[in-house]
Parts: C-alpha cells; structure tokens; sequence
C-alpha cells in the first residue's frame, strides 16, 4: 500500500465520518409535540350511510350483518370503525388481501360520518377512547408497554412476527388515538385491553411513552432500526471485520 | 523532508490534530459520537502512519530462521526418560506410603466438594409447588384484587398469588375467552369460570415468559424459541421444542366476585428437569 | 537511551542472547496470518475498555429507584446492576462510548477468532507438531464465548435477562446433576439475587485470567514452534522466511493494532450497541420480541429453535427436550472440532511433521468436513433469528422453522461434497501441489482446466 493510499483513505474515513455525525444532529430533531386530546367525531350519519352502501355494503351487508366476505359490523362500536378506517386498513381492495396500515383514503368528515352511521345501526362495543398523553407519566408509560406490548410489538416499537404469519406492526405511524383505540379493541390477532386491565391514567401514561419511541434519543449513534443483536452482528462482520480483513490485506501483503 | 516523508508526516499531524479535538471535547463535556470518531481519528492516523513508515520508509529484506526439530537429540531424550525413571522407583519403593499418599489426594478431593455445595441451596422439593393456595385471591401487577367482570372476551392479565406480586414461580396469564370455546382436558370443567382461564406464564420449554397472546387463535407464543400453546385446549403445545402444556392454575369466583384459586397449578412450573416424572 | 537500557537489561537477565535472535526473527507475509492478531488487538480494547466499565459496574441484584438522567425511567425500581449500567451509559462522561467500544469489541474479537480459526483448519496448521496449540485454540473459543456471554448478561436488562433464564434452563436439563448444577451455579431457584454477582466474577477474573493464560500460551508455543507458511520456490520445511520482527513485523503490528483500536472505536461512538435503557430493567414476569443473544451464540439459540419436540421420559425421570439442541448437539460439535487433529491422522494416516500449508484444494476430504460444519455452523445461527427473517421476508414463523429443519441437514451435506469435488478437480488438474502460479478456468466438459504461466 502506498502512502499516497493511506493518505487517500484516511481522508474519506474522516469525512464520511464527520457528515455521518452532522447527519445525525440533524435527525436529532425535538420530539413532536404531544397532540390535543381526541374529540368524539359527531359526524353527519345520512352522508354516513352513503359513503357505506357505496364503499363497504358489498362486503359487510346492506345493513351492517356481514357476509362472507366481511364480518358483521353491528354492535362493533366506534372505535374498532375509527381505528379500521383512519389507519388506512379499511376499505380493502379485494376481502382477502391482509388487513395492515395503509395510507388512509378518508377525509375525517368520511370517518366521522361512517362512524355515525354504523354505530347507528346498533348500540354497543367501546367507544372512541380518549386520551391525553401529557397527562401521563413516561416511568408508568414504560412499565406497561414493557408489561403488555413488548412482548409483541418489541421494545423499541419496532414490530416482530409472533406466529402463524400473524405481524406486530411497528408502532411509529400510529397516532394517539389510534394507539389507544388499538389498546381497547384489539384488532385482531392483538389481545384486548379494557380498563380494568389498563386504566386511563396508565393509557395516557403508555401513548405518552410509545410516541417517545417514535424518535428515541439514540445517544449511542445509529439506531440500526433498533433490531438489537441481529444487527449487530451483522455490522460487526461486514463492517467491523470485513474492515479489519482489508486492512491486513493492506499491511500484510508481500512486497 | 523529503517528498516520500510527507504522506506519513500528514498522518502524524492528522493524528495529533484527533487528540487535541478529542482533548477538547472531552472538556467541552463530550459528545459520544464525536469521542469515538475523533478517538478513530487519532489511533487510525497514527496507524496508518507507522504502516505506510513500514511498508516505504524501512529496507524491505526477508531473514530465514532455521527450525529446530521438535524431537530433542536422542541422548537428550535419554537424558531426560531416564531422570524420571529414576525418581519414580525412588518413590514406587515405598509401597505403602505410596498407597497412603493417594489415599490422602482422594480425601482431598471430597473437602474439594465442600465450598461448591455451599454455592447454593438444596432444590429439595422447591421445583414442584408454587406460592398458589387454595382460596388465593388472583392479584394484577399493581397489587388489586381481580374480580369477575373486569375482564373482556379477549382479554389478558398477568396475575399473582395475593402476597407474592411479581413472583416469578407463581406467575400466570389470566385468560377471558367465550366459555362454548372452551375444550379443557377432562376433569377441569370447574376451573375456568365464566371462561376464565389461568396458566403458568413460564414456557415448559426453556423458562421464558410465554408473553405473545394472538386473541384470535387463541394461542400463547413463547418469543424465544416459538413454542405455541392452544389456550382453549388447556394450553396443549401445538408447535415448537416445548414437550408439555402450561400447567393451569384452577380457578373460582367467590361469593363477593373475585377470582381466587382453588389450588396450585395442574403440574410442576418452567422446564423440565431430571426429577420430574 | 535504548541501548543504555537493554545493557542494564543485560547485565541483570543475560538478555542480549535472547534479544539477538528475538529481533531478528522472520514473521511470515500473509495476511491471512494476521487475523489472529485481530482477534488479540481485540482483546487489548476489550482490557482497556472493561477495566474502566468495571469502575462503574455494581454487580448486584438489589432493588434500588433510579434517579438518573434518563427520564422514562426515573423513578422505576431495577436491580442497582442495571441502574449503574444507565449512570456510566447517561451520567459519567465519556461512559457511553468506552460501553460501545467494548460491546463491538467483542463482537469483532470472536469473528477475527473463528476467522483465524478457519483459516487454520483450511491450511492444515493444525498438524503435527501443533495439535496442542489446536487444542488450545479451541479453549480460547469456548472461553471467548463464555466470557461474551457473561458480560452482555451483567447489564441485567429484559433481553439479556431472559438470555440467562434460557442459560439457567438448559443446565437444570441436563440428567441426573442438572437441577443441582443450575441451583449451586446461579445459587438458587431462578431467578437468584446473587446470580450477576457470580457473572461478574467469572467475567472479570476467573474466564480472564483462564483466557490470558491460554492466550499467553498459545503466544509461547507459536514463538517456540515458528510459523507456518506457503509453499513458495526457495522455501523448505526446515526454514521460515519473513520479515524481521525489529523493525519492520514490529512497525506492521503496531500500526494493524492501532487500526483495530481505530475501527472499534469509529464503530463505538457511531453505531448504537446495545441500548438497555430501551430494553427496560430485568423483570421475570415479562419478555420482548425479537429475543436474540450476541451473534457468537446464535447458533445454540438456533439449534434450540429447530430442535423438534422430543424428550426421553420414563422410571420417574425426565430427560427434557433442551438437553438435546443445548447440551448434546454442540457438546459433540465442539469435541469433534477440538479433536480434529487426532481424527485427521486416523483418518489419513498422516502422522507426519508438517511446517508447510496445504491450500484448501491439497486436502479434498479435510476442506469437504470443513466446508460442511461451517455451513451447519451458519445455518444454526441463522435459525436463531427465524422470526427476524419471517418478518423480513414476509413468511410465517413456522414455515422458516420447518424449512430451516430440512436444510440444516442437506445443505451441509452438499456444501462439503461441492467443496470435495471442486478441491479434489483443482487438485487433480494442477500435478504437483508445489508448482509456481497458474491461471485456472472452467472448462468446457465442467471441469477445470489450468494454464501455464507460460502458456
């Protein structure tokens, strides 16, 4: 290896180095604000049916019984209706596609106003909870998430498979709302939490922490997407040694 | 200084240059990733330095070392047998000093036992029953009493023995499922009222906390090594390494509304071990 | 100044002789035969770096109330282990990126270990005289795993927890001893207070020390035995011919182990490793998913992951499913890979001294072995993180486990006989193993053809 080479290498190894550290200050944006607590939608329930009969009727029924397409939608309650639809994973294209978050195609008046008219048609099931995320506390916010939502949705959020195909989602799009309404429905295959498992203090305290893993400090450097010892080791092989194998190829190559 | 010097003069001050900036943001009260890349600065110019000083710099020359063979001479190998021979008759004429000598290094190693039992206690029976009472009242992570109710159809809860919060033995998931679901092996139709079910939170396989639930298979997954349990069938295994079902934990509902238990769990908690049957 | 000093020396030790053979000893160029030096600067970072750690470290199991900087988890009670680990990591200047530093450094310490250990298999260097230093090599492996294991365990965080409880589980598997071996080594019914005490202690002193003593013998048998090396014209089994360690292998060394120092420190302040705080305190009643240990024991989470649902029951005994992927598979894996020099000379008949290297191609049966237990090796560790790879790919759980169970056991098999039949054609089309360079293409009929350098 010729000096001119050292010289050469060394000098990107700073700069590339250098910019990754600007980089990252910049990406160390401050944490969103903490969002205004959610309204109950009182949407218009005749635009409601509308938007129903045409989007969501030739699955779920004229009425909202259900086919063999689509489950009974009667009694499912506000919430599971907000939560279906404001994340995208309402209406599908075809009923046999998964039900994953997607880029909503509502307006919230559409929501609203579907929400109203379903739940019009029968009583029942929780409605949209309410939450506010500055009331809680992010020590309590931890304890639950590391109690009841780690186990599947890890512990930085960042989503795991738990079997049978079946996929927690990462948890940084959702919004509060979203958040707790996953929380007390659990659309399936999550279990569900009602509040005598998780109260509305500890609700708040938790959607105050699951929107801390939004952006995590990270004050180690690169997150690797927070997928722990897997990473790790991969960059500690391709980048770490596979590094280390070019320098002693470098030094220890015969004249 | 001449011009094949400069690449490695550079790196030399481009090194000192590392350690002075990491001097002063050190000072400064330091920044981790400017530590560690000013740290690689440092040692990497510094490296490449004294590489490019060896690989340009030094007279390139090969030296041959002749090796020697490993077997010494045979008069050495003579020697040396013979030495030890020596000594050993010494010591093998001694019959039963000998015979005493090892007797005494066998005793020894029975003292050698001693500070290793002491590292731990006697398992005794401790493997086989858990803090679970009859008449135990159910208790969630916070302290509070369980009662009939506050549980949804689909609903999870770790719960403990009341007086043991957070006991690791006696843990268990509270279940709600809907009673006509439910298929439980013979002789535990009284012990989950109401569709209340319990079982060890402990995976029969390797110990970890079965923490996955999938309410709508109803299965339990254990993240570590996939063990998957069929809650409506009294927790059978029905994928993975893990040989045998949670161990259930009976359950009524008293006068007053609350969850207690009527007793300990079906089978012995976690793992399997040798002196389980 | 240098030369007053080693005249002191002298007249004290005697150790001019010493030194004028010592300077002037040949180091072999390859550089392949720097990758356990790697491994060995690795290690230094991995002294340096975790006796500062140690300062910070308090190795015990009580419950304490965090008051640090982190906030989400101020106010929680952890164990005093896992708050001293969020004090150095948020509170002591400079704590975080010396934790970093150590961590990579023990990823990259085992990896340049199992490369130089291939690299040793492949060449032969194992052979006769150097079946001892082969033996110790493997120690070094299984200690550098342990001592791995022990430290990433001390942090006493929800992942590395639950990798003890899994640690703890295997041991009560093993028959008749396991329920008291796992009560007298973690002192108790898990999980026991006293258990990151104990990990401490052998992390620090007991695998240390084991390790430094095996390293320095190692060190004292290669110094003793000279290197190996390639065949090349001029070279005879009776001479080593490299550069001289002073100045030049000297000036070589020190700059490669400054290089190290200077990857594994640009890896410790820029890449995160790690990260407890997000992990949450050690808590028995809870667990996280994905769970996977460090990348060195992958491949016993991995045979633990495929191993069916078979246990031995029976007179009142269990023998439970663990004891066959924890304790069985890798304890017969790693005693055929430490007796490897003694079955190979069963095997061949060679019982010969051999100072020169075979190439991977000189020993077609040996290189088949190799390739197919390092393809079983990689496969086990690529099983340990079956649901990383069923989300990545989109694919159920249970279908990479199943796939996974029926390619351990053929892909093996068709790596080493691929291995084999390539070695065994090179070596075929090449005569004599000794001859100068050739170039070597894929002929038409599908074997190998090799030209001249003339031709």
């Amino acid at each position: 290896m010729s000096p001119r080479a050292v010289t050469v290498a060394a000098v990107i190894v700073v700069v590339g180095a250098a910019l990754a550290t600007a980089a990252r200050s910049r990406a160390q944006t401050p944490p969103p604000p903490l969002p205004a607590p959610a309204s109950g939608p009182s949407g218009d329930a005749r635009r409601g049916a509308d938007l129903y009969a045409l989007h969501c009727a030739s699955c779920h029924g004229a009425t909202g019984r259900g086919t063999g397409d689509g489950i009974p939608l009667l009694g499912i309650g506000a919430a599971a209706m907000d939560f279906a639809l404001s994340t995208g994973r309402m209406p599908l294209a075809n009923p046999h596609q998964p039900m994953v978050r997607g880029r909503s195609t509502w307006t919230r008046g559409d929501i609203d106003a579907l929400v109203a008219f379903v739940t019009s048609l029968a009583p029942g099931g929780p409605p949209i909870p309410a939450v506010y995320p500055a009331g809680g506390d992010l020590t309590r916010g931890q304890q639950i998430f590391a109690a009841n939502c780690a186990p599947c949705h890890g512990t930085a959020g960042q989503g795991a498979a738990v079997g049978e195909g079946a996929d927690a989602p990462d948890l940084y799009e959702a919004t509060p709302v979203e958040i707790a309404e996953a929380v007390r429905i659990g659309p399936a295959p999550m279990p569900r939490f009602d509040a005598g498992v998780i109260d509305q203090y500890d609700l708040n305290s938790l959607v105050r922490y699951v929107l801390l893993l939004r952006a995590p400090a990270d004050p180690g450097g690169f997150s690797l997407g927070h997928l722990g010892p897997v990473a790790e080791g991969f960059i500690a092989w391709v980048v770490g040694f596979a590094g280390l194998v070019v320098i002693i190829r470098l030094v220890g190559t015969t004249r | 200084m001449r011009p094949v010097e400069r690449p490695v003069a550079a790196m030399l001050a481009l090194s000192i240059c590392g350690s002075l900036a990491l001097v002063v943001v050190y000072a400064a009260g330091g920044q981790p990733q400017l530590e560690g890349v000013l740290l690689a600065v440092s040692l990497g110019a510094l490296g490449a330095a004294i590489i490019a000083w060896a690989l340009r710099l030094l007279p390139q020359e090969d030296v041959t070392d002749v090796r020697e063979p490993e077997p010494s001479p045979p008069a050495v190998r003579a020697a040396a047998t013979s030495a030890l021979e020596r000594g050993e008759e010494q010591l093998t004429g001694r019959r039963t000093l000998g015979r005493l000598l090892l007797g005494a290094l066998a005793a020894l190693v029975l003292v050698v036992f001693f500070p290793i039992r002491s590292l731990g206690p006697r398992p005794g029976r401790s493997m086989f029953h858990t803090e679970w009472q009859p008449g135990t009242f159910l208790i969630d992570g916070a302290g509070r009493r369980i009662r009939d109710g506050q549980l949804a159809a689909g609903s999870v809860i770790t719960v403990f023995p009341e007086g043991h919060r957070g006991s690791p033995v006696s843990q268990a998931l509270l279940i709600r499922v809907d009673p006509a679901e439910l298929h439980l092996p013979p002789g535990r139709d009284t012990w989950a009222p109401k569709g209340h079910v319990a079982f060890s939170k402990i995976c029969t396989h390797a110990g970890c906390p079965v923490g996955l639930y999938r309410a709508a298979a109803h299965q339990l997954l254990c993240p570590c090594h996939q063990s998957t349990f069929d809650v409506l069938r009294g927790a059978m295994p029905v994928f993975g390494p893990t040989t045998r079902a949670l161990p259930q934990l009976p359950l009524q509902i008293d006068a007053d509304g609350y969850l207690r238990a009527t007793g300990d769990f079906s089978a012995p908690v976690g793992p399997g071990f040798w002196e389980l049957s | 100044m240098i030369r007053r000093l080693v005249l002191w020396l002298d007249d004290r030790l005697g150790a001019a002789s010493f030194a004028r053979k010592a300077l002037r000893k040949a180091f072999p160029d390859h550089w392949a035969f720097m990758l356990g030096e790697v491994a060995m600067y690795a290690y230094l970072a991995l002294l340096v770096t975790g006796v500062f750690l140690t300062f910070f470290f308090t190795a015990s199991g009580e419950d304490v109330v965090y008051q640090g900087s982190y906030a989400p988890l101020r106010g929680e009670r952890m164990s005093a282990a896992y708050a001293s680990v969020l004090q150095l990591s948020f509170d002591v200047r400079a704590g975080l990126v010396m934790r970093q530093i150590h961590h990579w450094a023990a990823l990259v310490f085992v990896a340049a270990i199992v490369a130089h250990a291939m690299r040793v298999f492949f060449t032969g260097a194992f052979r006769r005289p150097r079946e001892i230093n082969w033996l110790i090599g493997t120690g070094l492996v299984l200690l550098a795993m342990a001592a791995g294991f022990t430290g990433y365990s001390l942090p006493d965080d929800l992942l590395s927890g639950t990798g003890i409880r899994i640690a703890y589980s295997v041991l009560l598997s093993i028959p008749v001893v396991g329920t008291w071996a796992a009560f007298l080594f973690f002192g108790g019914e898990f999980p026991a207070p006293v258990t990151i005490g104990r990990l401490l202690a052998l992390h620090i002193m007991l695998l240390q020390g084991l390790i430094l003593a095996a390293l320095g013998l190692h060190l004292a048998i290669i110094w003793h035995q000279k290197h190996t090396q390639f065949r090349a014209p001029g070279r005879t089994e009776n001479t080593v011919v490299g550069s001289p360690l002073w100045p030049n292998y000297a000036m070589k060394s020190a700059g490669l182990g400054l290089a190290v120092f200077a990857v594994l420190a640009a890896l410790g302040g820029l890449v995160q490793i790690n990260p407890v705080w997000l992990y949450g305190p050690y808590d028995p009643t809870t667990v996280s998913s994905p769970a996977q240990p460090d990348w060195y024991i992958g491949w016993l989470e991995g045979t633990l992951r495929l191993m069916p649902n078979w246990e031995l029951r029976g007179f009142g005994h269990t023998i439970p499913e663990p004891f066959f992927p924890g304790v069985l598979v890798p304890g017969l894996l790693i005693t055929v890979y430490a007796l490897w020099p003694f079955i190979e000379q069963r095997l061949t008949g060679d019982r010969d001294v051999h100072h020169f290297l075979d190439r991977a191609r000189d020993a077609p049966r040996r290189s088949g072995v190799g390739a197919a237990a390092l393809t079983f090796v990689v496969l086990l560790t690529l099983a340990g993180s079956n649901d990383v790879m069923a989300r990545f790919f989109g694919v159920p759980v249970e279908t990479v486990t199943m796939v996974l169970r029926g390619v351990v056991l053929i892909l093996p098999l068709v790596a080493g006989w691929v291995t084999y039949v390539v070695c065994r054609e090179l070596k075929a089309a090449e005569g004599h193993p000794a001859a100068a360079w050739h170039a070597v293409r894929r002929g038409a009929g599908g074997g190998y053809i090799v030209e001249d350098e003339e031709g």
